[in-house]
């Protein structure tokens, strides 16, 4: 399993390219890797406190984790922040992510998890999101904290994932993706 | 006499594939693309027997459409994972019938539409 922990030793932003069929176990290990550092975890996909279940139910350590949660406000009644969660009202909000974002960058958390880059794409156009991910990356670099950009190795964003490639420092593949192509 | 489905989904090529899935299998299928399309075709006379409804759509949130559609079936459909307490209080909902995670197998689908409408 690639470590992703040692990937941002020596870069600052990282793109981890995964098949989807990897997805669960990577967000996972990434976490265990990270564990005891302040993370900022950014969730398009799954609601935070389903994250939390898992990550519990693992026994990771979540004092020092805040989640940017972008879709517990799509399905159900939710207020703008809870225990260690911030809430967007949708994954295509993108203004409204990267405002809340940039609060959090100001505070030097050691580690920034942006989950995932495919997601985005379900909700909004290219164009965009390309826009979108390369402000946060600028945003990014000129902060302290430390990035990782999970997206799913799939044919159908290859363009996105091309255009992400060039901002960030490193692009990782998983070792069953690389074995997959 | 054949039963009716409602395929509400914002994404065409889902509402495609399980139209003719469903359709196949003798099923008669309506078909909405927001929660907002599904109550109008509802208030206008439609009357699915169960409804597949995805769970994050343009337009009026699906909770706030729920309640509208008094003694309808409704399964949800989600891409959106979520905690076991969060599908527990989202099957809250009296004609909240089932809970499908998208992405889902179309035979899966197909067994769980004969479950619901027997």
């Amino acid at each position: 399993m690639t470590d992703v922990k040692k990937e941002l030793a020596s870069n600052q932003t990282v793109l981890l390219l995964m098949p989807s069929t990897q997805y669960n176990e990577v967000i996972l290990s990434t976490m265990k890797k990270l564990s005891g550092k302040s993370i900022v975890y950014i969730t398009l996909n799954k609601t935070s406190d389903s994250l939390t279940e898992l990550f519990k139910k693992n026994k990771l350590n979540l004092e020092n984790v805040v989640f940017i949660d972008a879709i517990s406000k799509t399905i159900k009644k939710t207020p703008d922040q809870a225990d260690g969660a911030f809430f967007c009202s949708s994954p295509g909000a993108l203004t409204e992510i990267s405002l809340v974002i940039s609060k959090f960058l100001k505070h030097n958390f050691d580690y920034l998890i942006f989950d995932s880059l495919t997601n985005l794409l379900i909700y909004e156009k290219k164009s965009p999101v390309a826009k979108f991910i390369s402000s946060l990356i600028n945003k990014i670099k000129i902060s302290k904290t430390k990035a990782v950009f999970y997206a799913l190795g799939v044919e159908e964003q290859g363009e996105l994932i091309k255009q992400t490639s060039t901002f960030v420092d490193k692009v990782v593949q998983t070792d069953k993706l690389k074995k997959q192509k | 006499m054949a039963k009716t489905v409602m395929v509400v989904d914002d994404e065409r090529d889902n509402i495609t594939t399980v139209k003719a899935v469903l359709e196949k299998e003798g099923y008669n299928v309506l078909t909405a693309i927001s929660g907002d399309d599904c109550l109008k075709k509802v208030k206008a006379g439609a009357k699915p027997d169960l409804i597949l409804m995805d769970i994050m759509m343009p337009g009026t949130p699906v909770r706030e459409i729920i309640p509208k559609l008094t003694g309808i079936k409704v399964a949800y459909l989600s891409v959106v994972r979520t905690s076991e307490e969060e599908k527990e209080d989202l099957m809250k909902s009296k004609n909240i019938v089932d809970f499908i995670q998208k992405p889902f197998d179309i035979e899966d689908l197909v067994k769980t539409v004969k479950k619901i409408l027997g």
